[in-house]
């Protein structure tokens, strides 16, 4: 399928440009969960993202009788949800002697499993538009508004605003919390702003991508940017780079094979890059740490050898 | 047997073989490696099935149970490179083989018609709607035996390997030099619960197999300090929540797995707050009694166990 046409097509079209938007966002923002050491959270907010996007739904349908699938509701539904997992998670590793692992495999099952329950609540029920809500778990990209895709442009724009207008105080607290608290910053009040453009980009993903993949977004792009980076600036920028183009070639790829979820197909691509660059990246990879360790023991063989021959 | 019996039967009996080998998981820090072997195990069940055409052949467990075994390995090379940080190579395989999985499945791959969604949610009802019949008398579902060969095999690996299993998680260097292989070791549980993982998901979902996996042994560590109390209060707690939250489920008409999983959760944070209002009452008693002079020692606190609170976002 040649370009032209592709772009011609306005399912395709939404399926390209809505991908790309979440695979950018998601890449930027995942950057600063990788570097806190905190990526696995992001699985949790995903999967505690069903709830709140059928919540959303439910009152959407049956309070406010407007469409249930509005993007806006389900991104405040999924955000809240999200947070409050995230949250629990935390206070569970705080409060009691069991680590934070534990505490985000049970936060994340109760917060999924509710979301499994209304699920099924949703698909017994007579509720108008409930067809395809299955969609929100593995993600539908062809079913894509116009709509939708000013939605996540301008909900993800906000998450991006936030990163660059708190650039300095995200960047001490991230690589230096101590003296980032003596200067006087609020690390709670600069963990909640962090927090929160995460979980951003994390829901934006849920129609397209579904709540069960969008870790892949989020942990992959930034552990690829690592490899070719040293800076803040630099690491972000990459891994947004990568994220938005794994997730356009990947959305290219599932159209053309056709009857894949674009989805799974875009993850896949991710890896890829990611694999890419840790085997090979040259500054640094599995290759060039391999090269280099075999040039120092030559280098060792050969200064051993020379003394050797000295004495 | 009818069939309401049955059912509850598979349920308690695939819980006690999921929160064994859980408490070991738990108290490893393995706890998200095995939400990720979860998902993994999806393109090996697809491969399995394709090939096989039965749910339950040995075969497909044992392939299936590879895939999620990848991930721990995959886990642990990524760690030893050292070119990752935090918790990343936990997170970086599971999602693209799960994306696999699914790609094969929407590919219709071999005429497999399997749905994504079964696979996640599992239900306890179908896997338990074959039963065994032997002259005209039902025996319960034929997949409690299943099941029932896992539990055999898991309390005996655990039975077995149970003094080099308490060293090896509590204390790796000490086993190291005592001589275990530790790395053996662990690489043979990981299976074990791989496997597991696999057998129980036809019976309980993704999702549902993640929680008993975790959630009783989790709760009974919160009131335990010796493995054995802890294997025990995991083991009844299992048995309790499964039981309950299937009859919940029944009598609520609500999706099983899926309740049975909040339940536990439920069950969790009502163990965690009546532990922490009974600790309470326990200070507060303390505090009355002791002479005003007496020195108020600090509760000792794990450095590193402060320093991750400290770091949350």
């Amino acid at each position: 399928m040649d370009p032209i046409e592709f772009f011609g097509n306005h399912t395709f079209r939404m399926v390209f440009f809505g991908t790309t938007v979440i695979g950018l966002v998601a890449g930027a923002l995942g950057s600063f969960a990788y570097l806190r050491k905190q990526s696995l959270i992001s699985d949790v907010i995903g999967h505690s993202a069903l709830p709140g996007a059928l919540l959303a739904f439910l009152i959407a349908v049956v309070v406010f009788d407007v469409n249930g699938r509005n993007m806006l509701g389900l991104i405040i539904g999924a955000v809240v949800t999200g947070t409050l997992a995230a949250l629990f998670a935390n206070s569970i590793s705080a409060r009691t002697k069991i680590r934070i692992d534990t505490a985000m495999a049970i936060s994340l099952t109760m917060f999924f499993g509710f979301g499994m329950i209304l699920l099924r609540v949703i698909s017994n029920g007579l509720f108008p538009g409930k067809g395809g809500i299955n969609d929100y778990l593995f993600g539908n990209a062809s079913v894509i508004t116009i709509a939708d895709l000013n939605t996540s442009i301008a909900v993800g724009a906000l998450a991006l605003v936030l990163m660059l207008v708190f650039w300095k105080e995200f960047a001490l607290r991230t690589f230096d919390p101590v003296l980032s608290t003596l200067l006087g910053f609020r690390a709670r009040a600069i963990d909640t702003v962090m927090f929160t453009t995460i979980v951003i980009a994390i829901v934006i993903g849920v129609k397209a991508v579904g709540v069960v993949l969008m870790i892949a977004f989020v942990v992959t792009p930034p552990a690829a940017a690592r490899q070719w980076t040293t800076t803040l600036p630099a690491m972000v920028a990459l891994s947004a780079a990568f994220g938005a183009v794994g997730s356009g070639v990947g959305a290219y790829l599932s159209i053309l094979l056709g009857n894949v979820p674009s989805g799974p197909v875009i993850v896949l691509t991710l890896f890829a890059i990611f694999l890419f660059s840790l085997l090979a990246s040259p500054r640094r990879s599995v290759i060039t740490t391999a090269l280099r360790r075999a040039r120092a023991r030559e280098a060792l063989r050969r200064d051993l050898l020379s003394e050797m021959t000295d004495t | 047997m009818s069939f309401l019996v049955g059912t509850s039967l598979l349920a308690v009996v695939t819980a006690l073989a999921c929160a064994l080998p859980g408490a070991f998981v738990v108290l490893r820090r393995n706890s998200m490696l095995v939400e990720g072997i979860a998902h993994a195990v999806l393109p090996g069940i697809v491969v399995g099935y394709a090939l096989t055409f039965d749910l339950n052949s040995p075969w497909l467990i044992v392939g299936a149970a590879l895939a999620g075994l990848l991930v721990v390995l995959c886990n642990e090379w990524l760690i030893r490179t050292r070119l990752l940080t935090g918790d990343a190579p936990q997170g970086l395989v599971f999602p693209a083989l799960f994306a696999a999985g699914v790609i094969m499945i929407s590919l219709d791959f071999n005429h497999v018609h399997l749905h994504t969604e079964v696979v996640l949610i599992g239900d306890l009802n179908l896997a338990a709607f074959q039963q065994l019949i032997v002259n005209g008398v039902s025996l319960g579902p034929k997949y409690l035996y299943v099941m029932l060969v896992v539990l055999f095999v898991n309390v005996a690996f655990i039975a077995i390997f149970y003094p080099k299993l308490k060293i090896a998680t509590f204390d790796e260097q000490f086993a190291a030099v005592l001589g275990l292989r530790t790395k053996l070791l662990y690489t043979s549980f990981m299976f074990l619960v791989s496997m597991t993982v696999v057998t129980a998901f036809h019976a309980a979902g993704a999702i549902l197999v993640i929680s008993l996996i975790v959630a009783p042994a989790a709760t009974a560590h919160l009131i335990s300090r010796r493995l054995s109390v802890m294997l025990v209060l995991t083991a009844l707690f299992a048995v309790a929540g499964a039981l309950a939250g299937f009859w919940i489920a029944y009598a609520l008409d609500a999706a099983t797995s899926a309740t049975m999983a909040l339940f536990y959760g439920f069950m969790f944070v009502a163990v965690a707050s009546i532990d922490a209002l009974a600790t309470r009452a326990r200070r507060r008693r303390h505090a009355r009694t002791r002479r005003p002079e007496a020195p108020i020692l600090p509760t000792p606190r794990d450095p590193q166990r402060t320093a991750e609170a400290q770091t949350d976002i």
